[in-house]
């Protein structure tokens, strides 16, 4: 075994890859987190619930179409319709009453944290609160590279492939669409959008139902490697969360750039730290990130106000 | 508003609601009482929230950390050091203010969501160390029990009123409906004296503010000490009246729950929080009952509590999304 | 906004006025008229309650027992019930948190009236409502946790614990280890907290040395990374057995992880009893199979897929028609199990039930009752300890655990809490009366 300053290589591959992996989990629900951000302004906790209705519904899927890769794309499909209805029923009504009031920034995180309450409810309602299998084709074992087996599955290839691919659709959309523009627009001046034509309202929805899709490429991902059940996804959204923020919630690079870091930066704590200290360390990293570049590493500088 | 009150005053009007709502104690059953003792715990959680986001515009998710690290705090001190617990319950409140003022630094740095995203890793971050160290006695966490009832409380004048044994629960809420106004009043007087302009005018506008004079960043972090000493105060309260200090009493769902309660209350509504705080620990067993009259499977009577109490946390935010009483504050 | 102002205060006042009608309008006593003096106890009923995680992370699993247990009730009250009385089990959500269960706990004794709480589940929730239920003085029957302080007749007068504690389970273990596997290395993953404490004190008394000890925090097993962290730990220590003392999840988290990192077939597993129900690991951590096919796990109640036996055979007959056919696993058993219990101590305490004849029924013949543990019941006039024992099988892929020497051949070790040594004892177990109707 190669060792550096007494450290195992492999053991140090083994980690970082791990944490690229779960990083980009975390990259997806921070994608998810920063398109609502942008369109409307609204840190979206309900995206955990969403993405749970999601790989639920992907799961129903599979016992009809026999397929894992099929039910994933009905999991993404029900992911962008539920995003767009929580945003056209609720939220917008809501941005429309508290506009310009004392509530105005509160009010919808609130409604957000009712909405993944309500959610989880309904899941429990109809699945019950008890773990189930979504299973995918490919194999959960390590790679194995001659004598050695690593702690890197075909499935978690997937996941970092899966989410290097959402991430590049974005990436299209929004730089090279008519759509992305108007996405862009709306986001940064929704007056001066309007005036331009732009039908804002209509936006945001879109915005919402990618978002919706982005939780739910994440949701139908990790499940196979773990379980799901109503609150298989909370923690999640914890470090999506702390993820967005890392990387600027405005960006949606930084969203990509705040779950790699964050994935390894947690999995260099579990290996040499220990479990019970990770979210502190998150917090540590965020705050020193935050005092350099207080709008994330891929913010514009200076703090956005709420 | 009644500007005209003093507040030495308010303090004798306080005293005297105070004494009142003791005296009721005699009139309602244990149950009750300690749903009373609980309302009082909300009550300060609440206004920690008040102060900071009603006045100063910053938003905490964490606030369910501070009241552990308060919780943690009044616990090891009242078993390690045999202090009374009144003293307990000061040394979480200064346990509260200390990780507030640390935290005041990065809070003032930050704004709206970043702030949010950073207290949210703490809300998570913090319980977990019980785990760590076993001093603070891991997942089953430590217990704190201030023993029986003094004798001096329980053959009191004021226990003679109503009928009734003087149970524990009873004297929990002896013990916290006081402090609850206590805190009232005194975060009144924060907020109408000079400090309280100082927050007013930060948050309505922190440029206008700075050009006045305001030093807007020694501003936050002021907010974020007052706020956080009220949160570990709270924290040390709901310690002595469940018992004990556990990593699973301060989840993230507290953090939460203290957020919905103080919007429910109009934010920046100091009176505002008693009803929130009402609401709060009213709504589960509401939603209990409902689900109950309607019957049904295990999977409902399993769920429908939660899916009421969503329902009627989203209708109150679209209804009166600024809280049970709206005061705009020009 | 002068008119949306009045509006929203009359809609205020309104709100509170409803919350405070509806608080008062729920203070008012269920049932004033009883016939019989003690509290929950009428002519016709008797009222038990359980507080339980039935939403949250916790849920799953252990959600299963109050409904398994409320499956038997409803079987023995078809059945004439206990002295003419039929039982109800008013069941609430505690979502794990001792907040919750301290509050629905006094819902319970003091809204619902329940004569006595059965089978509350969790450490810290059941601390946190012990002050309350001591001065109260309701029997707690048959707590579901295996903390050995719940023992203590002097601190917890009320409360009587029914698992073995995981400090006698970990001593049984080492000395297993001793008797079996002389020679090799040994490590062990277990929990960062009192359950793991117990458990360490329980292995050193033992005197088990291991290569290779790895602290878990619960609830950190839904993240993959701990996991691969464990595992990696295991290879380096070059272990030959592995020790997994954790619940379910972390046990099926542990196997997958072993799985995942091509140890199957190289270290010998051996699981506690509190992670080892296959059913649950199966669901899990699919890809534990392979790994949990050949497991050693050690359990006082009989494998829940054994239907020869006549106690699990009945308690599947009950499921199917009184619980809507639920999967069969361990939690069920437990919760079948807790409630037989419980009918032979109200049948003990005699048609004139109160609270303190059903604690002295428990002190006084609890060591005689029909339970589908092999391991004996140790109540007494001055114990509180219940099972004191353990039996150690082998897993198959289905959920079966057959003894390690082979079909039937149950062994049986049993020791104390304490420096007690662990002994081979004979299993007398009562029989299961007929039509598994209680008759004592």
């Amino acid at each position: 075994m190669l060792h550096i300053w007494g450290i195992e290589m492999k053991t140090i591959l083994e980690t970082l890859l791990i944490g690229v992996s779960s990083g980009s989990i975390y990259s997806l629900m921070a994608l998810a987190l920063v398109l609502v951000w942008r369109s409307t302004r609204v840190v979206n906790f309900a995206q955990a619930g969403q993405a749970i209705i999601s790989t639920y519904i992907g799961y129903e899927s599979m016992k009809h179409l026999h397929s894992y890769w099929y039910s994933v794309l009905v999991a993404i499909v029900a992911g962008a319709i539920l995003g767009a209805a929580v945003e056209a029923f609720v939220m917008r009504p809501l941005a429309k009453r508290v506009r310009g009031s004392a509530a105005a920034d509160i009010a919808p995180v609130i409604a957000t944290l009712g909405i993944l309450g309500l959610i989880r409810g309904v899941a429990g309602l109809i699945w019950g609160n008890t773990f189930v299998q979504y299973t995918s084709p490919l194999s959960g074992k390590g790679y194995t590279f001659g004598s050695t087996t690593i702690q890197f599955s075909p499935q978690n290839a997937a996941i970092v492939i899966g989410a290097a691919l959402v991430m590049a659709a974005f990436a299209i959309i929004f730089n090279f669409t008519k759509l992305g523009l108007a996405l862009r627009a709306s986001s940064f001046q929704p007056e001066i959008s309007r005036l331009a034509g732009i039908r804002v309202d209509r936006i945001r929805v879109i915005g919402w139902a990618c978002a919706g899709a982005a939780g739910a490429v994440a949701g139908a991902l990790v499940t196979p490697t773990a379980y799901l059940s109503p609150n298989s996804l909370d923690l999640l959204l914890v470090s999506g969360f702390v993820a967005a923020v890392i990387g600027g919630l405005d960006s949606l690079v930084g969203a990509g750039i705040g779950g790699v870091v964050l994935g390894i930066g947690f999995a260099f704590i579990l290996q040499y730290i220990g479990a019970s200290v990770t979210f502190l360390a998150a917090f540590i990293i965020l705050i020193f990130v935050l005092l350099v570049k207080p709008a994330g590493i891929m913010g514009k500088s200076g703090g956005r106000s709420a | 508003m009644h500007k005209r009150i003093s507040s030495l005053a308010r303090l004798g009007i306080f005293a005297a609601i105070g004494l009142v709502l003791i005296a009721l104690s005699g009139f309602v059953d244990e149950l009750r009482v300690y749903q009373g003792a609980e309302v009082a715990v909300y009550v300060v959680a609440i206004a920690s929230i008040t102060l900071l986001t009603g006045y100063s515009g910053q938003l905490s998710l964490g606030h369910g950390a501070i009241m552990a690290i308060g919780a943690y705090a009044a616990t090891l001190a009242f078993n390690g050091w045999h202090i009374p617990w009144m003293a307990a319950l000061a040394v979480g409140a200064l346990a509260g203010a200390v990780a507030g003022y640390i935290l005041g630094f990065a809070a003032a740095r930050l704004s709206g969501p970043y702030l949010a995203g950073t207290t949210l890793a703490l809300a998570v971050g913090i319980p977990s160390l019980a785990n760590q160290f076993h001093v603070l006695g891991g997942e089953q966490g430590l217990t704190f029990d201030i023993g029986d009832v003094p004798t001096w409380a329980s053959h009191s004048w004021l226990a003679k009123i109503g009928h009734g044994d003087f149970t524990t629960y009873k004297w929990f809420y002896w013990i916290t409906v006081p402090i609850a106004l206590a805190t009232i009043w005194v975060v009144r007087n924060i907020l109408t004296g000079p400090i309280g302009r100082r927050f007013k005018a930060m948050r309505s506008n922190p440029t206008a503010a700075s050009l006045i004079g305001i030093r807007v960043s020694s501003t936050k972090v002021a907010a974020f000490t007052y706020s956080s000493s009220l949160a570990g105060l709270a924290g040390a309260m709901l310690a002595m009246i469940l018992g004990l200090s556990a990593p699973l009493v301060f989840t993230l769902t507290l953090s939460f729950t203290l957020v919905t309660g103080a919007v429910l209350s109009g934010v920046s509504n100091l009176y505002g929080g008693i009803i929130g705080a009402m609401v709060l620990v009213a709504i589960p067993e509401l939603s209990a009952s409902v689900a109950t009259h309607l019957g049904g499977s295990e999977k409902v009577t399993a769920n429908l509590p939660g899916v009421v109490t969503s329902l009627l946390l989203i209708l109150t935010v679209l209804i009166l999304p600024n809280g049970a009483r709206v005061r705009r504050s020009k | 906004m002068q008119v949306q102002r009045s509006t929203s205060r009359r809609i205020s006042i309104a709100f509170a006025a409803l919350t405070a009608l509806a608080l008062v309008s729920t203070s008012m006593p269920a049932n004033a008229f009883s016939p019989h003096s003690e509290v929950g106890v009428s002519g016709s009923t008797i009222k038990l309650g359980i507080s339980v995680p039935l939403t949250g992370a916790a849920a799953p699993g252990y959600n299963k027992v109050p409904y398994a247990m409320k499956a038997y009730f409803d079987y023995v009250n078809a059945n004439g019930g206990v002295n003419g009385r039929k039982i109800q089990l008013v069941i609430k959500d505690d979502a794990y948190s001792p907040a919750l269960a301290k509050s629905v706990t006094n819902d319970l004794v003091l809204k619902d009236k329940v004569f006595a709480l059965v089978g509350t589940l969790g450490t810290a929730d059941n601390e946190a409502t012990t002050k309350f239920v001591n001065d109260h003085k309701v029997p707690r029957l048959f707590i579901n946790t295996g903390f050995s302080g719940f023992a203590s007749a002097k601190k917890y007068p009320t409360t009587f614990p029914l698992f073995p504690s995981y400090a006698m389970e970990a001593k049984i273990m080492g000395k297993y280890i001793a008797d079996n596997f002389p020679g090799k290395k040994v490590a062990l993953i277990y929990q960062d907290d009192d359950f793991g404490a117990d458990a360490l004190k329980g292995f050193a008394t033992a005197g088990t040395t291991f290569v290779a000890k790895i602290p878990y925090v619960s609830a950190s097993q839904s993240d993959p990374t701990v996991v691969g962290k464990w595992i990696g730990t295991i290879v380096q220590s070059q272990a030959d057995v592995a020790i997994m003392f954790g619940v379910s999840s972390a046990t099926a988290a542990a196997l997958g992880g072993a799985y995942k990192a091509g140890l199957a077939g190289k270290v010998q597993w051996i699981l506690g009893s509190v992670g080892s129900d296959p059913t649950t690991i199966k669901t899990l951590a699919p890809t534990a199979l392979p790994l949990l096919t050949g497991a050693i796990a050690a359990s006082f109640l009989p494998s829940p897929a054994d239907s020869s036996d006549p106690y699990v055979k009945l308690f599947q007959d009950v499921n199917a028609k009184y619980n809507n056919n639920a999967v069969f696993d361990n939690n069920v058993l437990v919760g079948m199990n807790t409630a037989m219990l419980t009918v032979q101590a109200l049948r003990a305490a005699g048609k004139n039930l109160t609270r303190a004849s059903l604690m002295a029924a428990i002190s006084s013949k609890g060591s005689t009752w029909a339970s589908a543990a092999f391991s004996p019941i140790l109540y007494s006039g001055t114990s509180h300890v219940g099972y004191s024992g353990y039996w150690f099988g082998r897993l198959s892929g289905n959920g079966d655990s057959t003894p390690v020497d082979g079909a039937g051949k149950y062994v049986l070790y049993t020791t104390d809490s304490g420096s007690g040594a662990v002994v081979k004892a004979t299993i007398n177990r009562p029989a299961l009366p007929e039509k598994g109707l209680p008759n004592n």
